[in-house]
Formats: structure tokens, sequence, C-alpha cells
């Protein structure tokens, strides 16, 4: 393969085809800058970091979601790449969506640790521990790079512009797992909507196109059973249960030291 | 209503599975045959309501759907096909969605990645009942042309 072409959907729903020259390890994010630096610098596209960390690239290669700069050209094994912008989500300029209401929808689910205890939050003398069984609850979770992909890929995203989408239900779960959060209640009853979790049919492609692996279809599902178990036992389920102390640890309602980081003069 | 101007939005875009896994795919054949059953809820329910017109509006009725002669049975053998798949998958769905069965426990991601969700068990599950509706749906097949003296 010397040559590839691109056929690229620009604003308005025309392709268009770019030749270029192919070589070992190229991406298609370095196929689009190369048109875009020695062919058509009106090619409008998105992207940061170049390495599957910001999430900025997210395009639709070849039919699916997919961050453009860790798409090798290669992996693909055709000579006429299809390249169009994300779905369900509105065009600002060819490659480029608009991002803002994806973001807004990760917004919605109070994506924060939620305290009762407003003073406590505000002038808190020593930092919420964790222990690492409780952290494996929502770790997997927290690595989501907010992309898009798995909102572009969502069957039932593509029929409900008010569907809260997997990316933020996997977040409000992420949350509602977390020990340290009080927010519970309020995110059960953000997503026990018409337009919430039970929107979602288990198509799995969120899951399928993540490419961090955070699965959220898993946490749409852990999110479904613990609004079933509130809604039907009045209490909370596996998520955000009460961390076991580890040994030596201050017994319940003693505030603990500040942490001695040793060495450290006054 | 207001017009959706998102990319790709919409019900053929929902309905496209090229490229995608396994139950993206049971998830349109899932949606298709919903479809199929409530048109046959809203065809039954015009059938049976016939009888309000007394009993020569339902011997008229039952002679014109009898008229279509092994077109009633094959669209009969549609309806069974669809009524088990859709009740087949829905347990698995809800098997799914409450009690987590099939979707895994929260992992700590390694590369290359391999969602849990889409797995091992939840492949099993679908092509368990993709094999179990297909049985039956010969069977039911079999039973309709033995109705129909074919056989």
């Amino acid at each position: 393969m010397e040559k590839i072409t691109l056929r690229i959907t620009r604003s308005g729903g025309k392709r268009v085809n770019y030749e270029v020259k192919y070589r070992k390890g190229m991406t298609v994010l370095d196929a689009l800058t190369e048109v875009r630096e020695g062919q058509d610098s009106s090619l409008g596209y998105r992207h940061s970091c170049r390495m599957g960390i910001c999430g900025s690239c997210g395009m639709t290669i070849e039919g699916l979601p997919t961050l453009a700069c860790q798409t090798q050209v290669s992996s693909l094994n055709k000579e006429t790449i299809s390249v169009e912008p994300l779905h369900n989500m509105t065009v600002v300029r060819d490659l480029v969506v608009d991002i803002l209401p994806f973001f807004d929808l990760h917004r919605s689910v109070k994506p924060y640790l939620i305290r009762d205890d407003l003073e406590e939050r505000d002038h808190s003398d020593r930092e919420y521990r964790v222990l690492t069984r409780e952290v494996g609850k929502f770790l997997q979770f927290d690595y989501c790079i907010m992309c898009g992909l798995c909102y572009a890929a969502c069957p039932t995203a593509a029929l409900d512009p008010y569907y809260t989408g997997p990316q933020a239900i996997a977040q409000a779960y992420r949350y509602m797992a977390d020990p340290r959060d009080e927010g519970w209640e309020k995110r059960v009853n953000l997503l026990d909507t018409s337009h919430g979790v039970w929107r979602c049919h288990m198509a799995g492609a969120c899951s399928f196109v993540c490419p961090k692996d955070v699965d959220p279809a898993k946490a749409v599902q852990f999110a479904r059973m613990e609004i079933l178990r509130k809604r039907i036992f009045g209490k909370k389920g596996k998520a955000g249960s009460k961390p076991v102390p580890p040994p030596g640890a201050p017994k319940e309602g003693v505030r603990p030291p500040p942490f001695d980081y040793g060495g450290a003069k006054k | 209503m207001k017009r959706d101007r998102r990319f790709g939005a919409g019900l053929i875009s929902s309905l496209n599975p090229l490229g995608f896994n396994l139950e993206r795919w049971s998830y349109v054949v899932h949606r298709a045959t919903g479809v199929i059953l409530v048109g046959y809820i809203m065809a039954h329910i015009f059938e049976t309501f016939q009888l309000t017109g007394g009993i020569t509006a339902w011997a008229n009725t039952m002679s014109a759907l009898h008229s279509l002669g092994p077109l009633e049975m094959v669209g009969l053998w549609i309806v069974a096909g669809s009524a088990l798949y859709h009740g087949g998958n829905g347990i698995r769905l809800i098997l799914n969605e409450a009690f987590g069965l099939f979707v895994g426990k929260p992992i700590l991601p390694v590369y290359p990645y391999s969602p849990t969700s889409l797995g091992m068990s939840q492949k099993v599950a679908v092509w368990t009942i993709t094999a179990l509706v297909l049985a039956l749906w010969i069977w039911a097949g079999l039973y309709l042309l033995a109705g129909l003296g074919v056989i």
C-alpha cells in the first residue's frame, strides 16, 4: 500500500476524497494532518495530545466512533478510509462537533463528591481516606477521558436527544460507588427518569468503542440495580457502602489529627 | 416537534449494527421483533373487535384471513419467532439490569482492553438464547406446516 484515500464527510454532508502517501506507523490523525498541511488548509478537525489521553480527536472512522490518534491506517486494511464527524452531535465544521451538550449531560449528574457537612467540606483539615477494596468499586469508571465515543455509538442517544447517555450515567455511578460521597440519593433521583437509566437497552456499543475500557454499559446496569434496590427495598445497594476503617484508625465520631508529613516545621 | 439536527442521529443510524459488537446486533433484532409484536397485537385487537359486529362480521374476517392461504401461516410463524426472541432476549436483559448477571464486576483495566460487560458470559448468554429460539422456531414452523397438512 503506497497511497491511501481519505473519504472525508465535510460540512454540509459533502464527501471529499484526499490522497495521502502512506508511511509505516501512520495513524488516521497523521493522515488528516498531512491533508491539512499539504492539500486543504480549510479542513477542520480537533486534536491535542496525539496519544489517546485527551479524547479530542474522536471521529467516526469506517463507521465506528474511534480516536483518530489511536487508529493505525494499517489496522483498517483498506485503501479508501471513510472519516465522518461523531454521530449524535451537531457539526460545527467538517469533523469538529459541538461537544458542549455532551459536557452539559456530564455536569447534570453532579460528577463530584457531595458532602452533607459543608463546614467539613470547605474547611477540612484532613484527607478523605478510602480503602483499596473500596477504590476497586469505582476506579474503572474514573478513567473516563470524556471523548464522547460512547455517546456517539449509543443507539438510544441516536433516538433520544434528552437521554442522559452512557458517559454521564457511568460518571454518576462512579460517585454513587464512592464511599466518600454522600450524594447517593440525589443521583438516584437524577437517573431514575424516563430519559435516565431506563432508556438504555444494553446494546453494549458504548463499552465496545470505549478507548479506556471504562465499560459504561456495566456502570449503567449497576446504576439500575442501585435504583431498583432503592425503589423496592428503600435502601442502598453495594454502591456507596460505608468504608471499613483501617486498623488503628480513630473511632467513629472522633476526628483524627491532621496528617503529619514529617519534618515540616511551622 | 423540533428537528434533530445532530449528525448521524435517527432511526436508521440506531438500527445500523455494522461493525459493532454482537450485543448491538441483538439490540436491533430485539427492537425489530418488538415492532412486529406490537403490529400483531394491533391486528389481533382489530380482529377480535370484529366480534362486536356480530357472527357474520366475524365469519367474514376469518374467511378473509384464511383466504391468504400459506401467507397466514408464514405471518404466524414470523410472529412466533418474534415472540420467542423478544421474550428470550428480554429475560437476558432483565438478568443484566436487575441482577447484574453477565456484566462482570468493576475491574482495573489492563491493555489490551476487553470490557467484561461484553465478555464471554454475555456472549454465551446471547448465543444460547439465539440457539434456543432457532430450535423452537423451527419446531413452531413444523407445527404450522402440520396444521396446513403439508407434513
